[in-house]
């Protein structure tokens, strides 16, 4: 065993100090000297004692003040300190204790019994030391083969969706091949819309990647909420009329100028409204009036809030419990799968929530609650 | 004219597939997931169906064994066509099996995506003879 434990001794009695540390030095530990505070805390940062022995009564930074920064520093708290001084009244020992100290020696102390406490501390330390190591090693191990497993899965679901494009593409381009030598313009027809579209999914892929690894923090800048609305629903509006979809927009006025990232807020809304489209175009029902409701509301002086519903053909249970889960879709190969998980992954960024209500048949509501600065208090953003 | 069933819930390769199907000369019947599927194989008795793995709703795998373990249907041709490599599915088979001591036979062909559309197409006329 060649672990020998390295003790700091702090007093500004300096014959206290050279005392111990020489009866310390002659039972083999290493030692360290401070005479005040502030010594102390430059010692402990430079050579990360094993146990410190701190008076209290201490010009400047005090006994107190010394414990009270190292218990509460993640890198210094775990270091083991005995407090010593000739307060030996029980309030002081008690404010000691409070405030973190780990043992308590009053003064005039007998050096056995100091010594005792310092070779238990420094067992202590050792041992707690060795779990810690073991916990961070185990929990690094975990960590990474977390993240190979989530690389793993998503480069096997990347890879599912490829291939099922690649099939789609290599139909396509059969398709129109025995057309063009057959004379069929039926099938040339379908290979071309098939081709298309597949070349469609696959930049919508790229596109949804992107924005799914990407780990930048929300860009933050003054917006009107109800003009972000407007610009979505603007721009679906062509795509709902083609199915017979009426969008209804039904905008709180009393939502003004306010902090967001308008870009990723933007994403959202797209994302949900296109989402209750699809509902809409997918539900088989007949007869039916499918409409898109676009609705803002200012939730007290703190939040906005963004709701978009659909009466089209809703989810079960099971396709709900799956809505979050990365590559996972309903869209018969139109969707990639990552579309609600990049909106959540906005929303969770801003602080916000999004929660979901559907009923097969009856159609879904989506509401996206976030959190907002006013653009006054901007300045006090990080 | 013999019917083709292919389930699928990819629009785009169940629009390809049923084309493939008529240009060989059967009727093509469409199904997006298990639950549909079933339906269609007990309305249509189809004399062959193609078969997607990965799908919302009901899987292939389910599918696969409920047409397997069906004496009524249990003879109709199975071409499974997925982007699931066949590994995959075999040993979720072998593990169902194990599982429920059954003895699920195995599909009469396996594709896997991409593959080339004339061979589905010759393996579909072979199966059909």
């Amino acid at each position: 065993m060649t672990y020998t434990a390295k003790i700091l001794v702090v007093d500004d009695d300096e014959d206290t100090v050279e005392l111990l540390t020489k009866r310390l030095s002659a039972e083999g530990y290493d030692t360290l000297e401070a005479f005040d505070g502030e010594q102390a805390l430059q010692k402990v940062d430079e050579y990360g004692p094993d146990v410190i022995i701190l008076d209290i009564k201490m010009p400047r930074i005090d006994g107190y003040e010394v414990c009270r920064r190292l218990k509460s520093s993640e890198d210094t708290r775990m270091i083991p300190i005995i407090m010593l001084t000739v307060k030996a009244k029980v309030p002081d020992k008690v404010k000691g204790l409070d405030i973190g100290a780990d043992d308590y020696i009053p003064k005039p102390f007998d050096y056995r019994e100091l010594s005792r406490r310092v070779r238990y501390w420094s067992t202590v330390k050792r041992e707690v030391e060795e779990r810690v190591g073991e916990i961070r090693r185990l929990e690094q191990e975990l960590i990474k083969s977390e993240r190979l497993a989530a690389i793993g899965q998503t480069v096997g679901s990347i890879a599912h969706y490829i291939k099922n494009v690649l099939f789609g593409l290599k139909g396509g381009v059969y398709l129109v091949n025995v057309a063009s030598k057959e004379h069929e313009p039926d099938s040339l027809q379908t290979g071309w819309e098939i081709m298309e579209r597949n070349i469609g999914r696959m930049s919508d892929l790229v596109l949804d990647l992107l924005e799914y690894s990407k780990d930048s923090e929300p860009e933050y800048e003054s917006c009107v909420p109800n003009e972000i609305a407007k610009k979505v629903c603007e721009g679906l509006s062509t795509k709902a009329g083609e199915h017979d979809i009426e969008i209804i927009m039904d905008l709180d006025p009393s939502l003004r100028e306010v902090v967001l990232d308008p870009k990723g807020i933007q994403q959202c809304l797209q994302n949900l409204v296109s989402n209750a489209i699809d509902a809409c175009i997918f539900d088989p029902s007949e007869g039916k009036k499918w409409a898109v409701h676009v609705l803002t509301m200012r939730e007290d002086d703190r939040a906005v809030g963004f709701e978009v519903s659909d009466n089209g053909c809703g989810m079960d249970e099971e396709i709900k419990g799956h809505l979050f889960r990365s590559f996972f879709t309903t869209k018969e190969g139109r969707g990639t799968g990552l579309g609600l998980l990049n909106t959540q992954k906005i929303v969770k960024q801003h602080g916000g929530t999004i929660t979901v209500d559907s009923e097969p048949q009856k159609g879904s509501t989506f509401i996206i609650r976030l959190p907002f600065r006013d653009v006054t208090t901007r300045g006090s953003m990080a | 004219m013999k019917k083709v069933l292919v389930v699928d819930d990819d629009a785009d390769v169940t629009k390809l597939v049923s084309k493939l199907i008529e240009r060989a000369g059967y009727e093509a019947i469409v199904a997006k997931n298990g639950v549909e599927g079933m339906g269609k194989v007990r309305e249509d008795k189809p004399a062959l169906i193609i078969l997607d793995v990965v799908m919302p709703k009901q899987s292939g795998i389910r599918m696969y064994r409920e047409l397997k373990t069906d004496e009524l249907f249990k003879d109709i041709p199975v071409i499974m066509l997925s982007a699931i490599a066949p590994k995959s599915f075999f040993r979720s088979q072998q593990v169902l099996d194990e599982f429920r001591g059954q003895s699920v036979p195995q599909p009469e062909a396996y594709m896997e995506k991409p593959e080339e559309p004339e061979e589905l197409v010759e393996l579909m006329k072979k199966l059909l003879g």
